[in-house]
């Protein structure tokens, strides 16, 4: 075991300052060669190691269909997170473990309509998954994407959400939490825009969704009134994680290992855990 | 398989280990400050395998140090250079004399969880290269309760040789694995000892060993249905009786930590300037930060979800997952507990509220 948790050292190509305390950090390989061998889907994570301070969780937010590199956008909320965001420069070095967990469930969107609802710094893990549909876009019809943060200041990937706006294969609605003079988009929390605004199609709609905790419960909640069925509706749990193998116990809800047979789930398999998560 | 049984007395039984001592790294129950703990020995003067149980630590950490290091790291101008820490000293082919059946059936617990998926080598290796050799109670102490759960101890062949107390003087020891049989046979020890000290068992030895088994498993003062308790309380997550056999807690983790079965560790970093090490050691669900998250986020921030998932995991989610309970029933918890909570007790009580309600 104790092999297992040794990391590999990777280096930071770029540092993105996405909102006032979310960073994406743009990582590859140190060694030659093994950039290439590193294979991952949407959905996965990484145990991402600040030597000295820390190893933590964080999904990975790009998609391998984007080769060279991998993304993790992490948001300053605890010990390791704010040392990760005051000391991590361009050119340093940090430890990654993985990839880890299970991942979207590519084969059930196949062909089907599209519908990304996300949260502040949940749109992390979505973005791994919307790059890659992106990158596949004909295997899928409509492609429609709901992003919402408490001001626009916290919208992340501004630049990336132009590139959305200017592709016509796409629809992007985003929102914000109270009125701003200069703000023309939506402005209500992302479950009011989500049944007043977007009005999904339910048939043939695959929804995939994450966010701050009580986001997701409020957009199940809003998902399932506008009749969606608990197998449509895909999310990405959030745990205290360590291992990432199955074996440190962190993760557990019931009988459920998060790092294993998560983090992706549906709602009809959330539905079948213990309400402790 | 038939395997092996030999008839010897305590002078056989003594000269047994001491030439297993001589010939094999061992491990054994050593005394300190009154309390037993498994180190390498190479004589029967250091220790005694006939350690009380009470007063006896687990083997667990012979497989699942209590604290290992996952690596050291220097921050140089040129990068970061890791590198994997000391040979595992763990590793080498080795016996442990004195082990009591619970602990030896806690590695066949154990075994399920670092054997799915991701596989522990280091523990796997450790599993491989060890000869078990258990010497069987003859009397429950007051915390046992073995019996009760769902293994047979009587035939439990998660040890390799099993050494039975009979009457008159008389000593069994039955290999219970090929493992243990192999070992036993490459002792020679029928070439140094006379046949009055070591021979062959006789008809009679099966029933004799079964008797002491009987007597044995005729001493307990605790006794459960585990098949009630995993039903019940796999029905009764909300119930309040986890509030009520938990208030006493102050969530010292010595439960845990003392447990042959609990596995749960966490990861933690220590650096002085430039030169870092990594270490992996056990952590505890009845920790308050065990799942909070940055951000402060906590599904378990109270101490009777703590508890509930104690007893759960024992009784409910390990049986769910893995098909055994994760409790051998050796007491440890209740004897180390400082405040006297058993988890015989409340998992019994949580059962019995159920019930009511």
């Amino acid at each position: 075991m104790e092999k297992l948790l040794v990391p590999t050292i990777c280096k930071v190509d770029k540092v993105i300052q996405e909102t006032p305390d979310i960073r994406t950090y743009r990582l590859k390989f140190r060694e030659e060669g093994l950039m290439e061998k590193f294979t991952f889907l949407p959905g996965q994570f990484v145990e991402f190691s600040l030597l000295g301070s820390g190893e933590c969780t964080f999904c990975i937010a790009s998609s391998a269909t984007r080769k060279g590199y991998f993304d993790c956008s992490i948001k300053k909320a605890g010990v390791v997170t704010a040392d990760i965001q005051n000391s991590i420069e361009e050119g340093d070095e940090v430890g990654i473990r993985g990839p880890f967990g299970n991942w979207f469930p590519l084969d059930d969107i196949k062909g089907k309509n599209l519908l990304f609802v996300g949260g502040g710094i949940g749109l992390a893990p979505l973005r791994s998954l919307i790059q890659y549909c992106i990158d596949n876009r004909s295997d899928y019809k409509d492609f429609t994407i709901l992003y919402g943060a408490r001001t626009s200041a916290d919208l992340c990937y501004k630049d990336e959400i132009k590139e959305w706006q200017d592709n016509k294969s796409l629809k992007i609605m985003l929102t914000i939490d109270k009125p701003e003079d200069t703000w023309k988009d939506n402005v209500g929390v992302v479950p009011k825009i989500l049944e007043e605004v977007v009005k999904p199609v339910i048939e043939n709609t695959k929804v995939i969704t994450c966010g701050p905790p009580i986001m997701i419960k409020y957009t199940i909640q809003s998902l399932i009134k506008l009749g969606f069925a608990d197998k449509d509706i895909i999310t990405t749990l959030e745990m205290k994680m360590q291992c990432g193998l199955g074996k440190c116990g962190r993760c557990n809800i019931g009988s459920t290992y998060v790092c294993k047979d998560g983090p992706v789930f549906t709602n009809e398999q959330l539905k079948m855990l213990p309400d402790e998560f | 398989m038939n395997f092996s049984t030999f008839v010897t007395d305590k002078a056989g039984l003594h000269k047994f280990y001491e030439d297993i001592m001589a010939s094999h790294e061992t491990f054994a129950p050593v005394e300190k400050f009154g309390k037993f703990d498994f180190k390498k020995v190479t004589s029967l003067s250091e220790c005694d395998p006939e350690s009380p149980i009470a007063k006896t630590l687990s083997i667990k950490p012979l497989f699942f140090p209590r604290s290992a290091k996952v690596m050291k790291y220097v921050a140089t101008s040129s990068g970061t250079d890791v590198s994997e820490t000391d040979e595992d000293h763990l590793a080498g082919n080795r016996v442990i004399l004195g082990v009591k059946h619970c602990d030896a059936r806690s590695l066949q617990v154990l075994d399920k969880v670092y054997n799915w998926d991701y596989i522990d080598t280091d523990y796997q290796k450790r599993r491989e290269n060890t000869v078990i050799v258990s010497t069987r109670c003859d009397k429950a102490e007051t915390h046992c309760f073995c019996t009760s759960l769902d293994y047979d101890v009587e035939n439990l062949d998660a040890l390799d040789v099993v050494v039975v107390n009979g009457t008159e003087g008389k000593i069994y020891i039955k290999a219970r694995t090929e493992k243990g049989e192999t070992f036993i046979s490459g002792m020679n020890i029928d070439n140094r000892l006379s046949k009055n000290e070591w021979r062959k068992a006789d008809d009679k030895t099966a029933g004799e060993i079964k008797t002491q088994y009987e007597s044995f498993a005729g001493s307990f003062r605790l006794k459960m249905d585990y098949k009630e308790v995993n039903e019940k309380l796999s029905k009764i997550f909300d119930t309040p009786e986890f509030e009520n056999v938990s208030g006493n807690c102050i969530s010292c983790n010595t439960c845990a930590f003392v447990c042959p079965t609990c596995h749960c560790f966490k990861i933690s970093d220590e650096k002085v300037k430039d030169t870092g090490v990594r270490y992996k050691s056990y952590d505890s669900c009845n920790n308050g930060y065990f799942t909070l998250m940055a951000g402060g986020h906590n599904p378990r921030p109270v101490k009777y979800r703590r508890w509930r998932q104690r007893a759960m995991h024992k009784f409910v989610y390990y049986k769910e997952r893995f098909g055994v309970n994760l409790c051998v029933g050796c007491g440890k918890c209740t004897i180390s507990c400082p405040v006297n909570i058993s988890i015989f007790e409340v998992v019994n009580q949580v059962s019995a509220a159920s019930m009511q309600e």
